[in-house]
């Protein structure tokens, strides 16, 4: 450790790390543009510079390392008069087309001039013309005139996907990023392209025109699309839907987390997000056959609490049947676990998920759902569902999620469950299953609820929930809970559990591998 | 009195053949280095000679070599052959002239830092003088001074010519390394120096063709004597190459120190006839201009420092009474506009606003507070950017502006 | 579309890699036999030498677009680049420039109809002592004046 000072205040910092970062962690934000944590310094920007006692230059916040007794001065008249310079020089050639520029409210000239600049215009030239609206990959529009060559692009693709489909041309004036020929990016992470442009010269289509960034909330949450545990932010419209905005959730930013997803997200995750709007299960459904109940959660849940009480009574348990998904959090197989395996001795416990498909060495993993592992480690053996099983022995079926559609025919799935007694279905979305149902419980998101998830490398990520429950869905760990108090096993157990923390406490009790990960 | 030490020969026809190179006294310097002396003694006695770099920053060569880390990892000499400061035209001649007198250089060092590869980088308009490289470095295999076990003395060397292929960028040292490694030449960060992580990432010793040129004649003479030839900080001499409304232009080997104004007036012929001086740029175009009453200084390091110029490449450029000073700002701001890299912010854009202002100024389209804005601009750019291109073109475009402030406003 | 690389080209370009410790480094040299065969750098070499350097040819064009020798045009037979610097200026290469203006018919960057000779201006070209002076080719001429130059250009019917 070094003792540094930055602006008069004194800091112990690690020996070695950049003035950059011993600023970060002192709180003390630096303005910047090429430099980005994921990429070696570039210091092409001039934007981070700083006043070094002792240095005759002012010196490069981003590259220079600290030594112990250095004096830093990061808002000095020097360097804010630098910083101004380099910014006019910017904001010169830049074509301040805010108005119409999807960056706009996220776009760092703009951060940077309300601290710096405000300046008056002294550019009288012609600016340079240059390409305003190429497309560069599926989701990608390059505005050449807005480009600051910070070279972010061209870094990530050279250095994270090695596809290299954005190079450097011309020199001086002319400098400019782009494909070449018509080689256009192709990889599955080039929406990160869009959101590491400092400015807008990369914007996104799926993004751009459809909403303004000020008008989005924001929260934190992991993606389950795969099993890696990408840290993201949602972003969505607040008022959604009393506004007249068509979707609430407009964009999946990734979130840093060096030890799962670095900086990034794939495409898959990022463009993604259309499930959380569209085709959802808002109400509770009731067959017609089951008047006696009304469509209530009270009800409904009290009503599979008989039933399996009935069973439990009559040391039937072995009738009754589950088929889970790896999209359920960890408190939620445990809860399942706790209730079906150990209280009722449940033996007919599958898994459906979405079908495995193609990963890659970056982050994506083969898995099409988030918490495989953590089902494992619950010690729940991930069997696929086996239909003549199904419809040989069992009286009562509780499916969570649809995915038993990827693997059966619906005509083939309607068979089985027209010999169940009861069937009932945890899900979020509408589909063709829901009629073969004799109750239909709405079930939350990963974003709309809270709780964890243990990542293909074994890692637990909590997660809280970004947005209320859609209509009357509610998270499934609530359901549970309150299913193993009606049954009435140990209902004083499962009383306390209001909480995912609550019934993450009871895991960590339990499972020795999520008390040694906690 | 002191004595032509890098032209010496270069009246000599066919010097440039290793065969007259040998008869007239050629390689012996090799000879003593490789079989008498010890790489630390060869250190010892470039660092005692007080050489300074011939490309422009003037940093001591000794010194430079003595940054080398003994790291077990490939070591490489780069010869800035690039030559691109406008007014520069000294490397070219010895190169012309006296390949053999460089290849020496080139060995010794090589044999002194430990280097077994030392590429020789020229800008690609040399064409023919890269040929004649080529030839002259066969005829070194030929005769044992390059390849494997060079004289007996187990010390191998490789040289190889690149040619540069038009970007006066290059000619800075981590630029030229970025283009040897087949890459655009965009300046690195420093830290790290070359010195320690150079070209293919390896420790790198990059010196000008005129100041490895120096070091046979400092091993065969001594320290003592190169110091004496020039200042006692600054040793041996200079090839100033004069240009511009001069008599006779050309190159001129003279001491360190010798007056600028009897370079132009005495070795230089004087101005050109009816013409009178009105300005010099003292040390290549990128050296703050001297009006004509600045010019009874000495043509060292510190004296022109002194000035607020510099000796840079030794080239100077004179400006007669009849150029108009517009044009001069033009000339230099479409240059430093025209090879920016384009790599940082104040640079590439600062130097194409200045020129486009300057322009507009030459279309009679200019005012006032234009050229307070290029001062502005140019402060601006100064100090700021990633490489010295930038300082490059600030300087000469500040200290014009303000020695010439009356008659840029007269033109408007 | 360039015809592809001769064996005899191959050879060199073979020769001159073996050079460097790293295939990529040879890409300047390359690129001078790649223009010196077919007269300027297509997308066509700009692929082949990308293939041959085991780099992307994006890489290749990087550099094409930052070196101003690298023609990304064809020339004419006879490149005739004019020094525009400051020691050139001087000595009235702005005039001369004027004039080859006027006797080629063509405006700097262009090429004569008959294909014979591109004008183009150049920055320094490191003779300052003969200036004005010009590169025709790689042929230096110095000492520049209108009669000079038609000489020259008269030479090079």
């Amino acid at each position: 450790m070094v003792k540094i000072f930055i602006d008069e205040k004194s800091f112990e910092v690690e020996d070695g790390i950049t003035v950059f970062k011993a600023a970060k962690e002192a709180g003390i934000a630096i303005p910047h543009l090429c430099y980005h944590d994921a990429f070696p310094p570039e210091g092409s920007c001039r934007m981070c510079l700083v006043e070094i006692e002792g240095l005759p230059k002012l010196e490069l916040a981003c590259s220079t390392q600290v030594r112990d007794g250095m004096k830093v001065f990061t808002k000095s008249e020097r360097v804010v008069e630098a910083r101004k310079g380099v910014l006019e020089f910017l904001l010169a050639e830049h074509p301040l087309d805010c108005p119409i520029c999807d960056k706009a409210g996220d776009c760092k000239l703009q951060d940077y001039y309300e601290t710096y600049g405000l300046f008056e215009s002294q550019f009288r030239e012609v600016k340079e013309k240059r390409e305003k609206k190429a497309k560069i990959g599926k989701n990608l529009i390059h505005d050449e005139e807005r480009c600051i060559i910070c070279k972010r692009c061209v870094r990530f693709l050279k250095e994270v996907t090695h596809t290299q489909e954005l190079g450097i041309f011309e020199r001086g004036i002319h400098t400019s990023v782009n494909i070449y020929e018509l080689l256009p990016v192709d990889n599955n992470y080039s929406g990160n392209l869009a959101q590491i442009c400092p400015v807008g010269a990369i914007t996104d289509t799926d993004f751009r025109f459809k909403t303004r960034s000020w008008l989005l909330k924001k929260g934190k949450s992991i993606c389950p699309l795969c099993s890696r545990g990408c840290n993201i932010s949602i972003e969505y419209h607040p008022g959604f839907p009393h506004f007249q905005v068509p979707k609430k959730v407009f964009r999946i930013y990734s979130l840093e987390n060096p030890d799962v997803n670095g900086f990034w997200i794939c495409d898959l995750g990022r463009y993604g997000y259309s499930y959380i709007d569209e085709n959802r299960l808002d109400r509770i459904m009731i067959k017609k056959e089951e008047q006696k109940i009304e469509p209530t959660w009270e009800q409904s849940l009290q009503f599979i609490a008989e039933k399996i009480k009935g069973l439990n009574f009559l040391k039937k348990t072995s009738q009754i049947a589950l088929v889970l998904n790896t999209w359920l959090s960890n408190e939620e197989l445990f809860l399942i676990h706790k209730i079906f395996k150990s209280d009722l001795n449940v033996e007919s416990i599958f898994f459906a998920d979405r079908p495995q498909s193609e990963g890659d060495d970056i982050l994506l993993t083969p898995e099409r759902s988030p918490n495989r592992r953590g089902a494992q480690e619950m010690g729940l053996s991930i069997q696929p569902v086996k239909l003549e099983t199904l419809a040989t022995k069992t009286r009562l079926l509780l499916v969570f999620g649809s995915s038993i559609q990827d693997q059966f025919s619906s005509s083939d799935i309607k068979k089985v469950l027209d010999k169940i007694e009861t069937k009932i279905l945890f899900a979020s979305h509408s589909n063709d299953l829901i009629s073969f149902f004799d109750i239909v419980l709405p079930t939350a998101l990963i974003a709309e609820k809270g709780g964890s998830l243990t990542n293909v490398e074994g890692r637990i990520q909590k997660f809280s929930p970004v947005f209320e429950p859609s209509g009357d869905s509610l998270p499934e760990w609530m359901m549970l809970a309150d299913l193993g108090r009606e049954f009435g096993i140990n209902p004083s157990f499962y009383e306390q559990l209001k909480t995912p923390e609550a019934i993450s406490i009871e895991t960590e009790k339990e499972i020795p591998f999520f008390r040694e990960k906690k | 009195m002191s004595e032509n030490i890098l032209t010496q020969q270069f009246s000599l026809e066919n010097v440039f053949k290793i065969d007259e190179y040998v008869k007239q006294g050629g390689y012996k310097a090799v000879r003593k280095a490789l079989q008498e002396m010890k790489p630390e003694e060869i250190l010892e006695e470039v660092k005692k000679a007080n050489l300074r770099g011939r490309g422009g920053a003037g940093f001591p060569a000794g010194v430079k070599w003595g940054f080398v880390p003994p790291v077990d990892k490939p070591k490489y000499l780069c010869v800035n052959a690039d030559e691109g400061e406008p007014g520069t035209f000294k490397d070219r001649y010895i190169m012309s002239h006296n390949p053999h007198m460089l290849f020496e250089g080139i060995i010794i060092t090589s044999y002194c830092v430990g280097i077994h590869s030392a590429y020789i980088y020229i800008r690609g308009e040399y064409e023919s003088i890269a040929q004649r490289l080529e030839e002259g470095i066969s005829e070194a295999y030929k005769n044992g001074f390059l390849g494997k076990n060079i004289l007996n003395s187990g010390f191998d060397l490789d040289i190889i010519v690149h040619r540069g292929a038009g970007a006066y960028i290059c000619g800075e040292e981590t630029a030229l390394l970025e283009s040897l490694e087949g890459k655009r030449g965009n300046p690195r960060l420093k830290p790290p120096f070359p010195a320690s992580v150079g070209l293919f990432q390896c420790p790198t010793v990059i010196n000008n063709v005129e100041t490895i040129s120096n070091i046979p004649h400092i091993i065969l003479n001594g320290a003592e004597w190169f110091v004496g030839q020039g200042l006692a900080k600054d040793g041996g001499t200079r090839i100033f190459g004069v240009s511009g409304m001069v008599e006779k232009p050309g190159i001129y080997e003279l001491p360190i120190g010798t007056s600028l104004k009897d370079i132009i007036n005495v070795h230089a012929g004087g101005m050109k006839k009816g013409k009178k001086l009105k300005a010099v740029i003292p040390g290549g175009m990128s050296a703050p201009v001297l009006k004509a009453d600045e010019i009874d200084i000495k043509m060292d390091f510190d004296s022109l420092v002194n000035a607020e110029s510099m000796l840079g490449s030794a080239a100077i450029i004179v400006i007669d009474t009849g150029t108009s000073m517009l044009d001069v700002l033009k000339v230099i701001t479409k240059f430093y506009s025209h090879e920016s890299c384009g790599q940082c912010t104040p640079c590439r854009i600062g130097t194409s606003w200045i020129n486009k202002i300057v322009n507009r100024m030459v279309e009679g389209k200019g005012s006032k507070k234009d050229i307070d804005n290029i001062v502005r601009l140019a402060s601006n750019i100064l100090g700021h950017t990633l490489c010295p291109l930038g300082d490059a073109a600030a300087m000469p475009i500040l200290s014009l502006t303000k020695k010439y402030r009356k008659e840029l406003e007269s033109r408007l | 579309m360039s015809p592809e690389f001769s064996e005899k080209i191959q050879k060199k370009i073979k020769e001159i890699v073996a050079r460097y410790p790293q295939k990529e480094a040879a890409i300047l040299p390359v690129l001078h036999v790649a223009q010196q065969e077919f007269g300027y750098i297509s997308s066509e070499e700009e692929k082949q030498v990308a293939g041959i350097l085991g780099v992307k040819p994006i890489r290749v064009r990087e550099v094409v677009t930052f070196y101003t020798m690298l023609n990304r045009e064809p020339v004419g037979k006879y490149h005739v680049q004019v020094c525009s610097n400051l020691s050139c200026s001087l000595l009235g290469a702005e005039k001369l420039i004027d004039y080859l203006k006027q006797k080629l018919g063509v405006e700097p960057g262009k090429t004569t109809k008959d294909k014979k000779f591109t004008l183009s201006l150049v920055e320094c070209l490191g003779a300052c002592e003969q200036a004005p002076c010009m590169m025709v080719n790689f042929e230096y001429y110095g000492n520049l004046d209108k009669k000079k130059i038609d000489k020259i250009l008269d030479d090079l019917k």
